[in-house]
């Protein structure tokens, strides 16, 4: 096939060059070609409008509205964002996410270099591989089956955690109804299922580092500690920038570990933004107000990434 | 390969293209889902496809009686009832809503309010043939379903807060079960011997934190809830025709309101109170959220004393390979009273939907004694025909006291419905999340969490 198409082009090009009316045909051609172009994204192109395009603006719309899905919406200008202002369940919710965020992006990623600068030296190449997949694997598994075993792990009364624990005299903990500990459940949870990727990222920086910059600094003296500092995290750095923004992009986002653990208690300790808008719109059938905390929240990881981008110039090395 | 034009090429990726969507046309229209645009009654109830097909027999006695009305039972699975109102409520947003949806107390005022049609003029229609049904119901059950005046649904099954007994640790302590009138102080004693006896592991009373059986029992036996219950006027059209000469015509009403929050009242603090000392003193948990799905293993195993529960986990004890002298069931302990806490669960007719003509046989015929036997074959929830709940449904199974489930309702006929307004799902939030920090911590904490409680409660009861 590719041979027809090769000397149709041969035929055209050479035709259009001989041709008095050669300009014609390339126009003609390339008016061709562009419908051919418009035809082929066309799916594309409908599938993002029709599907997160229009969503999108709808959703912002929806975010004036008072709309219980049952009955007609109801224009009400900026009243759900007046409410949601007033409402301390969803001020403490998007206090508790970004608290969350903090602990849980600095912990993965602090969790995803010591492993991958671990994994990556001095490690035979067969048990690199075998690290490199098994800290993938929880990534793999669903956050919901995997916050149910948790739950189960954690409990107080019945718990497997709190069972090990009494072997060394310590009294049991209560991991599910106390806030400070139920924070720490989610965050563990939620860190070590999702430093993989992290720490693959980390891993394909860390290989691009060129070895010759390590052996000419342990000519010059660099030990260990000094080349992690002057030589990996610097090169790292871009990889780091990626990696943070996307684990704050998704840390924002975290729902369905408290959701299934904890469903947000004790209290609102472990209630999150994303819970938040469930419960309004799923729950109490507040789809307005549910629109509204959401375009809060993208304002927020807007903002975040922003920060984060800024913050780049100074820290981040492109070599 | 050499000749293959990009016309033709195109020409076989274009029918492709068009093949594989007039193949998949059923899938993008959504004319694949199992009943949908089918000239059937369709019926949703909470639960999976095995439970819809454990319906199938119930189905079939139906279509044999009204052959002319074919059913389609449509299983919708959910965590809870609040899961499952949200699905049904987005099928009514689709446009594909059921006919008829079985919903349990904590739905029936939203329903009530928004969804459903009242039956008054089908039971006053039907007299003759729903007067056997009502005979045989005890009246608090109906009245949880009464809306404003109006009925809404009919009580198929129930289930109430008694106390699950674990016998075997019972005797460990010396005890035997409590008598019919026990209080609150023999409860407390009673869980204190457990503690003493059954070893560092075993947990004397363990309780969840939802609106069934977590706080709501001691509440209502303090004379008490966290929401002022009310009743509407109305509903003596119905009371007049059907329980004419049942003992407690005089208390009934055209159904209960729960507009304003109570989280203040000093009897609900006192209830807080019992609760925290008992968590302090390690003689209960400190309740998780949650079904308590481990719960049923764990009790079996002998690792829990007590515990609130209804006639719904008979079979579940059973399944777990608990004895039937190895448990027992008694009423909820004396406070000021002994009113008890019920759910209940009933088929309500859409307003939406086009067959309520159908609709309404199809209840009436699910609520005649032949139909509720072949829906409920085993305890794994509590008829609420009177004359079902006997000998036979618990031979074998147990508990020895099984009467207990349906004497709740006959020697405590104050006994009172979930709270459940319409603004149920947001009232459940505001409660479940106040009830750990007030009951866990030092006695001065119960105070500023059920202020919190109050004002999280006026929120939500404010909201639409």
């Amino acid at each position: 096939m590719s041979t027809t198409l090769r000397n149709q082009r041969a035929q055209t090009t050479g035709s259009a060059s001989n041709d008095p009316t050669g300009t014609k045909t390339a126009t003609a051609r390339r008016d061709g070609r562009k419908w051919m172009a418009a035809l082929f994204l066309a799916p594309t192109i409908g599938g993002i409008a029709l599907f997160t395009l229009v969503p999108i603006v709808a959703s912002v719309l929806l975010a004036f509205f008072r709309w219980d899905i049952i009955s007609a919406p109801k224009f009400v200008g900026l009243d759900n964002f007046a409410s949601i202002g007033a409402d301390p369940t969803v001020r403490v919710a998007f206090l508790n996410t970004i608290m969350f965020v903090i602990v849980a992006v600095l912990l993965q990623l602090l969790v995803a270099i010591s492993l991958a600068v671990l994994v990556q030296t001095r490690m035979p190449i067969w048990l690199r591989t075998f690290f490199r997949s098994a800290f993938f694997f929880p990534l793999v598994l669903s956050a919901s089956s995997v916050s149910i075993i948790m739950s189960y792990l954690f409990n107080q009364n019945f718990g497997l955690v709190n069972k090990i624990l009494g072997l060394v005299a310590i009294p049991p903990v209560p991991w599910l109804t106390s806030p400070a500990a139920s924070m720490a459940v989610i965050v563990l949870v939620y860190v070590w299922q999702n430093f993989g990727f992290t720490f693959l990222l980390v891993l394909g920086g860390l290989s691009s580092i060129p070895t010759e910059l390590y052996e000419a600094s342990s000519i010059d003296g660099a030990g260990g500690w000094k080349q992690l500092r002057s030589i990996t995290l610097p090169l790292l750095s871009p990889t780091l920038l990626v990696a943070s923004v996307m684990a704050v992009i998704s840390a924002l986002q975290i729902f369905d570990q408290p959701y299934v653990i904890t469903r947000g208690g004790p209290g609102d300790a472990t209630r999150t933004a994303v819970m938040v808008i469930f419960e309004s719109a799923f729950k109490q059938l507040d789809f307005g107000r549910a629109s509204a905390i959401g375009v809060v929240l993208t304002l927020l990881i807007m903002a975040a990434t922003a920060v984060q981008f800024r913050l780049s110039r100074r820290f981040v090395y492109y070599s | 390969m050499g000749d293959v034009s990009r016309r033709a090429v195109l020409g076989v990726l274009g029918l492709g293209a068009l093949g594989a969507v007039t193949a998949s046309w059923p899938r993008l229209t959504g004319a694949d889902i199992p009943g949908r645009g089918e000239n059937a009654l369709s019926v949703a109830i909470l639960g999976t496809s095995q439970d819809a097909a454990s319906r199938a027999k119930l189905v079939q006695a139906f279509q044999a009686a009204h052959p002319g009305i074919k059913v389609r039972i449509q299983a919708i699975q959910g965590a809870d009832w609040g899961d499952f109102f949200a699905k049904i409520l987005t099928m009514v947003a689709a446009g594909t809503s059921p006919d008829v949806v079985l919903v349990a107390t904590e739905g029936a005022q939203l329903f009530a309010e928004r969804l459903a049609e009242p039956l008054d003029t089908y039971v006053k229609r039907d007299r003759a043939a729903v007067q056997d049904y009502f005979d045989d119901v005890h009246p608090s059950l109906v009245e949880a379903f009464m809306y404003q005046g109006s009925l809404f649904q009919l009580p198929m099954d129930f289930n109430s807060a008694n106390m699950y007994l674990n016998t075997g640790a019972l005797a460990k302590a010396g005890l035997a079960r409590p008598d019919d009138h026990w209080t609150r102080d023999d409860f407390y004693n009673m869980l204190g011997a457990m503690k003493r006896t059954n070893g560092n592991q075993f947990v004397p009373y363990y309780w969840t934190n939802r609106l069934f059986g977590g706080v709501v029992p001691w509440l209502y036996v303090n004379e008490t809830s966290f929401l002022k219950e009310t009743r509407s006027t109305g509903g003596s059209w119905f009371w007049d025709t059907f329980y004419a000469k049942d003992p407690t015509r005089a208390q009934r009403s055209g159904g209960f309101q729960w507009l304003e929050p109570n989280a203040e009242d000093p009897h609900v603090a006192e209830s807080f109170e019992f609760l925290r000392t008992l968590v302090a003193e390690g003689l209960g948990t400190s309740p998780a959220q949650g079904g308590g799905n481990e719960l049923v293993g764990q009790f079996a195993a002998g690792m829990i004393g007590t515990t609130p529960a209804g006639g719904y986990w008979v079979e579940g004890l059973h399944e777990a390979g608990m004895r039937e002298d190895q448990f027992d069931v008694q009423f909820f302990p004396k406070w000021r009273s002994q009113r008890h806490q019920f759910g209940a669960a009933g088929y309500a007719i859409m307003k939406t939907s086009t067959r309520k003509d159908e609709a309404w046989e199809w209840i009436k015929f699910c609520a005649t004694k032949e139909a509720m036997e072949i829906a409920m074959p085993t305890p794994t929830t509590t008829p609420t025909r009177r004359s079902m709940v006997n000998e036979a449904l618990y031979s074998g199974k147990g508990p020895k006291h099984w009467q207990v489930f349906y004497d709740t309702l006959d020697k405590f006929p104050t006994s009172g419905p979930i709270p459940a307004p319409p603004q149920q799902a947001a009232v459940e939030s505001a409660l479940i999340k106040n009830v750990v920090g007030a009951v866990t911590g030092s006695a001065a904490n119960v105070a500023p969490a059920l202020a919190t409680l109050q004002r999280d409660l006026d929120l939500a009861l404010r909201r639409n």
